[in-house]
């Protein structure tokens, strides 16, 4: 839409102009702009003000300004960069297991074998799931004594896992949940990336004789590689995300196994009701995204 | 028609990890409605009783009994159903601007704010919008829940509907104009219509979106104006947790999108992959 547009020159051509008036235009996004600016741009610059403050829910007293104090307090505290590290942790563990799950079901799914509208279906269920409810429902099947997640690794001959009470169990069971409701997203991208593609490459290379693991290494997966770097940018844009399930599984716990930025961030803010410091973590939060954000206006970008 | 360049062999290996995801899939889905409809002493035994179960109405009657949820499952449709209308059509003029004016003062701003908007995370904009709501007292208000998810909404809406607005041909649009239609008309009469199922599309994605969100009513709503997801969050913290009418709510939160998913399935498709693939 943006080459070949002929514009009006303004000297009274009788076709109807293809690009709105100015004015209209700005009128029409003016409601929108409005309430982006109500909900993303007022809110975020008031926690800016707010964290350069000390206010919080607990004390009647109006606060006062205090400078960088919360940011120093907050980046300096070790319980920062555990939050740090156990995000990053979330978010490997995360990408590790749904890219290769999403991209091998796409695989599987894109040969048309029969039946696969079928499985495609079925598959798409839990993505879009309330995952409040999702994440209940885990958490019962999790259960360590009568879960039946526990049950079934008895039958198998294993033990019964304190899935949310030790630390690195907790941590799979977050992932676990996670991956339940974004592989299908993954595979659903990947199906769209792989339709998307030309078949000439693939009779070229089976012409050559390439094996099907030379075909899928040298020719499906460079042409995709754009496809995966936007979906890999969605999912760690997610992670820092994630909220619903975490809140639902564990809260953060055992101890702080699980506790994420987010995670932290909202235990400042409501369960130790300390306003400020925690509009300090998140303009941090904010910030610490900025270079995805920065390469995702890049790859769409470069994709118009 | 890819399968006649893969082997057939590997067919076997494609259906037995087909049939392992599906069960995996669905498994959680089938384990939900199968506790709602069990009696508390069926719930949580070892072993677990998987079909060997009488079934009961109980918990979906406990359920219904109860004004406190018949209050939330109607304040979950209101506010869905409020900021599902507000967020699109709010979005399909702001989407309408953005394909037919190449450089408006402010697209750039607005382009790039509606990215940010999409990264930050809710948890970073809970807490202003807590004080924000709390100071203008409109703290537990279904009208203030409506203008909020229908805005943080608003950045995906426009996007997705930018890309559908594209495909509309302005030749169309052209003898409308020569005729004599305004802009408004011509929007409402050729371009909506003709961009229907990716609307549609739109509306579904924030609807799913509106009755998903938990965040902001767990915070911003009270006893009043509480949600679905956050009735269901509630189940947590009581005391003497019974798992029957927490799956019976969960199924009736999850139910209804595992049908649509499937049955508007197609659409849904189009749309992701429009909106995060495009070319």
């Amino acid at each position: 839409m943006r080459r070949g547009d002929p514009q009006a020159d303004g000297l009274g051509s009788p076709a109807p102009r293809r690009s709105l008036r100015e004015r209209a235009a700005l009128l029409y996004v003016a409601p929108a702009w409005i309430a982006m600016l109500a909900v993303f741009a007022i809110p975020l610059l008031f926690a800016a003000y707010l964290s350069l403050r000390s206010e919080t829910l607990t004390s009647f007293l109006p606060g006062r300004f205090v400078g960088l104090q919360n940011y120093r307090g907050e980046l300096t505290s070790p319980i920062f960069l555990d939050a740090l590290r156990t995000t990053l942790i979330l978010m490997a563990m995360a990408l590790a297991i749904q890219l290769p799950a999403g991209l091998g079901l796409a695989l599987v799914l894109h040969r048309e074998l029969r039946g696969t509208r079928l499985f495609r279906s079925a598959l798409l269920i839990p993505m879009l799931l309330t995952p409040v409810a999702v994440g209940l429902m885990w958490r019962f099947m999790f259960d360590a004594d009568l879960g039946i997640i526990g049950w079934g690794l008895e039958q198998i001959g294993l033990h019964r896992i304190d899935w949310l009470g030790d630390p690195w169990p907790a941590r799979w069971a977050i992932v676990i949940v996670d991956s339940w409701q974004a592989i299908p997203f993954v595979m659903l991208l990947c199906l769209a990336g792989l339709a998307g593609l030309p078949d000439a490459p693939f009779e070229a290379a089976i012409v050559d004789g390439a094996s099907r693991w030379q075909v899928f290494r040298y020719v499906t997966l460079p042409m995709l590689a754009p496809v995966l770097l936007v979906v890999t940018m969605i999912r760690v844009i997610d992670s820092f995300k994630l909220f619903d399930i975490l809140f639902i599984l564990t809260r953060g716990g055992p101890g702080t196994a699980t506790q994420t930025l987010g995670m932290l961030n909202y235990n400042v803010g409501f369960n130790f009701l300390a306003t400020s410091r925690a509009a300090a973590l998140g303009i941090v939060l904010t910030v610490l995204a900025m270079p995805v954000y920065v390469l995702w206006v890049r790859v769409t970008g470069r994709s118009r | 028609m890819r399968t006649s360049r893969g082997s057939r062999s590997g067919a076997w290996f494609a259906y037995a990890v087909l049939c392992v995801a599906t069960l995996v899939a669905l498994f959680p889905v089938f384990w939900t409605l199968s506790t709602s409809i069990k009696d508390r002493r069926d719930t949580f035994v070892n072993p677990p009783k998987i079909v060997n179960f009488d079934p009961t109405t109980k918990n979906y009657r406990l359920l219904f009994g109860n004004p406190a949820f018949v209050r939330v499952t109607l304040n979950t449709f209101l506010v869905t159903a409020g900021a599902t209308a507000l967020s699109v059509s709010v979005g399909s003029l702001a989407a309408y601007a953005l394909v037919r004016h190449r450089r408006f003062p402010g697209r750039r701003s607005l382009e790039a704010t509606m990215v940010i908007a999409r990264a930050v995370p809710g948890v970073v904009l809970i807490v202003p919008l807590f004080e924000i709501v709390t100071r203008l007292r409109v703290y537990d208000d279904l009208w203030a829940l409506i203008v909020i998810y229908a805005a943080v909404n608003l950045p995906f809406a426009v996007w997705l509907m930018t890309s559908f607005f594209q495909q509309v041909p302005f030749e169309l649009e052209e003898s409308a104009l020569v005729d004599g239609a305004g802009r408004l008309q011509v929007l409402r009469m050729i371009v909506l219509p003709l961009a229907a199922p990716g609307l549609a599309a739109t509306a579904i994605f924030v609807a799913l979106l509106c009755w998903n969100e938990f965040l902001i009513p767990a915070l911003l709503a009270g006893e009043r104006s509480k949600t679905l997801p956050v009735f269901i969050s509630g189940f947590i913290s009581a005391r003497n947790l019974d798992w029957g009418p927490m799956a019976a709510a969960s199924s009736l939160a999850i139910v209804p999108i595992a049908l649509i998913t499937v049955v508007l399935q197609r659409r849904l498709v189009a749309g992701l992959s429009a909106g995060a693939v495009k070319e």
